[in-house]
Parts: C-alpha cells; sequence; structure tokens
C-alpha cells in the first residue's frame, strides 16, 4: 500500500488536483495525505504594520481548506490525513515527501488564470521531487 | 529670446521657472529620492532599508561631502530631527499598541462571522456586509491590519460557498483604503496630511467621512455589476462541519481585555474629538495616552507588547520625512511646486485638481506613502501661494483623496493591496496584475470622479 502526498489550497486549480488525488488513493486503495504550507515571505515585501498573528491566521485558514479537501474524499469513501508545514512551499513539500516517505505525489497543472506555477516550473519541480527523493510524481 | 517668449506665450519671468536651479546639493538630494523612490515602489528594496538608506546618504553627503565642499550641505542632523512628523509617529505606535491589544481579542472576526451567520446564505448580503466592515474596520485601525484579520476569514467563506474568493478579497482591499480615507488614523496619507496641517480628529472627519461613504457605496454598486452573475450561482449550503470550524475560529479571546480595550478605545476616541481644546493637543498625544492607560490596565507582557510595535515602520516613515526634508531644505520642492503654479495659474480650482488627479494616477503606479510625504511641501507651497488656499486648504483635502483612493488601481498602490494578494497566494489563488487592475481602475475612476466633485461643490 503507498502513500500519496497532495499539497491543498483554496482556489479552483487545487479542488481539480485534490480531485485526482482522491480518485487515485480509491482506486490504489493507497493512504493519502493532504498537505498545507504556511510561508510568510510575502509580508517581506511591506514596511506596513504587522501586530497580528498571521501565522496563526494562516494556520485557521489551512486547517479549513485541508478540512474541505478530507470532506471531498469522505464523499468519495476515501479516509485522508492532513498536515501542515512552515516555509518555502518546494522545500516543505520535498520534506515532507522524505518524513513521510510518501511514494506518489500529486501536482496542480497550472490553470489559465490561477496557480502557484507555471507549467515549465512546475514539471522542473516535479523532477526535481523525484530527484531528491523515491517518490514519482503525477501532474494532474 | 524675446521672439521664444512671444511664441511660447511665457513672460520673462515665466521662462525663469523653467531654470533648473543650478545647486548641486538640490540635484543630489532629488538623486537620493529618486533611488529611494524607486526601490520601494518596484519593490527593489524592503520600504524601510530604502528609506533608511535615503536618509543616511543625505546626512553622508551633507558632513562628508560638506566637509571638502559646503555646496553639498543638503541637510544637518539637527535640522532633520525638526523635520520629522514625530506626531504621525506617536500616531502610528499608539495605534498599534491599540491594533495589538485589540487584534488578540479576536473581536473582528467574532464580528465578521456574525455577519456571515446574519446572512443566512444571501451570497450579496455575506459580501456587502464583509466590505462595508473591512471598510468601517480601516477607518479606525490601521488598513494593513484589517485585511490581516479579516481576508484569511473571508477566503473560507468564499470557498465554503462556492464563491471566487478574488471577487470578495479585492472588493474589501479596495473598501480598506476607501475607509481610510474617512478618518485621520486610517490610512497613512491621511494621517501624514492631517498631522502635518494640524487637523483634529473631528475636523477631518467633518470633511472626508461623507466623501468616504459616497465612494464606499460606489464600490458595492459597481462590485455588484460586476459580480452579480457568479453570486447567483454561488452555491449556498456550507456543511455542519465547516461551520463548527468556521464558529471555533471566530470566538471571543478574552472577554476582559476586550471590554478593557473597548474602553479605553471609546475614551481615547473622544480625546481625538476634544484634544483641539487643550492648546492644539495633537492626536499623537491622544493616541499614545490611550494607548498607555490600556497598557497598564490590561498588564501586557511589556517586552512582548513592545515587540509588537513595528518599529520597521516607524523608520520607514522616519527615514522618508529625512529624505524628502533633504529636497525640501535644498529648494528642489519649492522649484516642482512653482512648475504647478504656472500651469495652474494661481486658480485653486485647477491646482486642487492637478492635485488631486496626479496623486490618484501615481498612487496606483508608485506606493502611496513616499509620495504624500514628497507631495506635502508642494502643497504647502501651493496653498501659500495661490489666493485662497489657505482658507479652504483645498489642495490638501485633494492630496489626501488623490493618494488613498489612487492606491486603489493596482496592487503595487498601496500596502493592503500587496499584503491581500500575498494571502490569496496563501490560498492557492494568484492574482495577476492584469486581474486587479480589472476591478480597481473602474473603482479608482469612479471615486476619483465623486472626489473631484465633493471638492468643487464642498469647498
Amino acid at each position: 500500500m503507498g502513500l500519496i502526498l497532495c499539497a491543498a489550497r483554496g482556489g479552483e486549480a487545487s479542488y481539480r488536483t485534490q480531485q485526482a488525488a482522491i480518485a487515485l488513493a480509491k482506486e490504489r486503495q493507497d493512504e493519502l495525505i493532504f498537505l498545507y504550507i504556511i510561508d510568510l515571505s510575502f509580508l517581506s515585501k511591506t514596511a506596513a504594520p504587522i501586530v497580528v498573528d498571521i501565522d496563526n491566521e494562516l494556520e485557521q485558514m489551512g486547517n479549513f481548506f485541508l478540512l474541505m479537501a478530507q470532506e471531498r474524499a469522505a464523499e468519495f469513501g476515501v479516509e485522508a490525513r492532513t498536515l501542515t508545514r512552515r516555509g518555502a512551499v518546494r522545500e516543505e513539500i520535498i520534506k515532507t515527501v522524505q518524513g513521510e516517505e510518501a511514494t506518489t505525489v500529486v501536482l496542480g497543472r497550472p490553470g489559465e488564470k490561477q496557480s502557484a506555477f507555471k507549467m515549465s516550473d512546475l514539471e522542473a519541480f516535479a523532477f526535481e521531487i523525484e530527484q531528491k527523493t523515491d517518490a514519482k510524481t503525477i501532474i494532474v | 529670446m524675446e521672439i521664444l517668449s512671444e511664441i511660447t506665450l511665457f513672460s520673462q519671468d515665466q521662462i525663469k521657472l523653467f531654470e533648473i536651479p543650478g545647486g548641486i546639493a538640490l540635484i543630489i538630494s532629488v538623486i537620493i529620492f529618486l533611488v529611494v523612490f524607486i526601490s520601494i515602489s518596484f519593490q527593489l528594496l524592503h520600504e524601510t532599508t530604502a528609506a533608511l538608506m535615503g536618509a543616511v546618504a543625505v546626512f553622508l553627503v551633507t558632513y562628508i561631502g560638506g566637509f571638502y565642499n559646503p555646496e553639498l550641505k543638503i541637510l544637518a542632523f539637527d535640522d532633520a530631527m525638526g523635520i520629522v512628523d514625530w506626531n504621525v509617529i506617536f500616531l502610528i505606535m499608539g495605534m498599534m499598541i491599540f491594533m495589538a491589544i485589540l487584534a488578540e481579542t479576536n473581536v473582528f472576526k467574532w464580528l465578521a462571522f456574525r455577519l456571515y451567520e446574519a446572512a443566512r446564505g444571501n451570497v450579496v448580503v455575506i459580501v456587502f456586509s464583509l466590505i462595508i466592515l473591512t471598510g468601517i474596520t480601516s477607518a479606525f485601525l490601521n488598513d494593513v491590519t484589517a485585511i490581516l484579520l479579516l481576508v484569511p476569514l473571508s477566503i473560507q467563506i468564499a470557498a465554503a460557498i462556492g464563491l471566487d474568493p478574488v471577487s470578495l478579497v479585492i472588493a474589501e482591499v479596495l473598501a480598506s483604503n476607501i475607509g481610510g480615507a474617512a478618518t485621520l488614523i486610517g490610512d497613512p496619507p491621511s494621517t501624514i496630511v492631517g498631522s502635518h496641517i494640524g487637523l483634529s480628529f473631528g475636523d477631518y472627519l467633518v470633511n472626508m467621512a461623507p466623501v468616504a461613504m459616497l465612494c464606499m457605496v460606489a464600490l458595492l454598486v459597481i462590485n455588484w455589476l460586476q459580480y452579480r452573475k457568479s453570486y447567483s450561482e454561488s452555491k449556498r449550503k456550507v456543511s455542519e462541519t465547516l461551520t463548527e470550524q468556521l464558529a471555533a475560529e471566530s470566538q471571543i479571546v478574552n472577554h476582559s481585555t476586550l471590554y478593557k480595550a473597548l474602553g479605553v478605545f471609546l475614551i481615547t476616541f473622544i480625546g481625538f474629538f476634544t484634544a483641539s481644546t487643550f492648546g492644539q493637543m495633537p492626536p499623537g498625544v491622544v493616541a499614545l495616552s490611550g494607548a498607555t492607560i490600556l497598557i497598564i490596565w490590561v498588564k501586557p507582557d511589556i517586552y512582548n507588547m513592545l515587540r509588537e510595535v513595528d518599529w520597521t515602520t516607524l523608520l520607514f516613515f522616519i527615514g522618508l520625512f529625512i529624505v524628502v526634508g533633504g529636497m525640501e531644505a535644498t529648494g528642489a520642492i519649492e522649484w516642482m511646486a512653482s512648475r504647478i503654479i504656472l500651469f495652474a495659474g494661481e486658480n485653486l480650482d485647477k491646482a486642487a485638481l492637478i492635485m488631486t488627479w496626479v496623486a490618484g494616477i501615481v498612487s496606483g503606479i508608485v506606493a502611496n506613502i513616499p509620495f504624500t510625504v514628497a507631495a506635502l511641501p508642494i502643497a504647502d507651497y501651493l496653498t501659500a501661494n495661490i489666493p485662497g488656499g489657505s482658507e479652504s486648504r483645498l489642495i490638501y483635502w485633494g492630496l489626501i483623496l488623490g493618494a488613498d483612493l489612487g492606491g486603489n488601481s493596482t496592487y503595487l498602490g498601496s500596502a493592503p493591496n500587496i499584503v491581500a494578494i500575498g494571502l490569496l497566494a496563501q490560498a492557492g489563488i494568484q492574482v495577476s496584475f492584469r486581474r486587479f487592475l480589472r476591478d480597481g481602475v473602474p473603482v479608482t475612476i469612479v471615486t476619483l470622479i465623486i472626489a473631484t466633485f465633493w471638492l468643487l461643490i464642498r469647498y
């Protein structure tokens, strides 16, 4: 039995990726983990007063997305685990793949409007994951 | 030369105005400002780093360059300390302490969730109430804080009801910039200009809150016109588990602290209105007094509390005041202002409209805080030299409205925009420059037109 890792966020593109990961987990009877990564680097672009515990705010937002992903999986009879990590997205995905010994990583193909990566970047990242871990990557 | 003056229709005196004064210190002060301005606007350096770099450059040129050549003296350290607007610094610092204590109580998320519940699944009511809440919160708290407090919950609500979060979040950002224009403490350009001309909280509110409200109505209408189809298509049923999760993260955290903070905030708010009766007590003193009373009453860990004060922001303002002060001291600002008078022809309405629209357009392209600090001495010059300027303060109102509302057109325009785009990216949603323009530009144009009519009719 393998372990599928899927990064979960709140956009439409992420829902499609989650759906594909759920279908794959059901088909292979694999374990499924949804991952949310908190990356606060965007705050370094401005000198605005940051008096809010933004790490906590984003953790709550991430938990909500993970809960939504878990609900989707449950609708298809798949029980999914969730994880939250902090740091740069690429590094944290690779670290989690290594730490959890994931066998498959599901990455979302960039949508026309909204996505975290460009297609060429995504392919390079998929290659990097396969180089640094034992996991296979699937771009859906 | 005579022929030239006839052709160009300018007198000899006017032609002299085109001549750039030859002082090398003037040219260096302008170059320093431009380097800082470009570094901030195009995010080449962190805002604070850029402003500090500029301030240090002003001092090094003044002292080391001035030692060898007195013509290189831009601004002496003692003079620079007089140029920094400490009222702005203390006002922002005091409000930061308030925000830090209030934010810990989770009251804003609690309010947002109550509004969501009260809407009973009506998408338009949910969206409008969150937009209005963000606008009102931004009028009394720093606009970036309002965005950081409300946008993560708004994204979750939008995702839960099947609505594109971008349609809600960009409108909240626009509302935050509009709401910030309503009060003296809402938006940095408002604080900077209001403090500079010694406006009381009440004076500012009476003049700017009505136009901010009109702009808010315009924002809601435009948002409805742009997204009414997706609002009617959104699914309305949210699962019990997700609702419970939203409710759990929207609880008031510390009731006792909340009541104390609201009590002191109310007293401080009254203080803002009445301060001018006590020998022109500046709003900075009121904010700092309120914050200190709150610290004494709530007894937070003072070390943690002071860590909550964002010193990078305060240093950013200090550095920026020094850089612009350098241009003022060398005569660069006066030279630029005299060009505007040449075009405005001592017509107050024309000068005010130039100020409003230039501030509006420039603030969309580059950061509005350094622009406001640089434009302020120009506004001083125009106000002093155009008949009727001092009585109506029309040029200052134009600068405030232009800088606050103009920041809405692109996501580079003001800090809340940048922060909101970052929060959306955390939700996996990338907002392109063009995508922001699609929502921001119509609202900016309509609100600047409203501001123009307001200025012409009201003053």
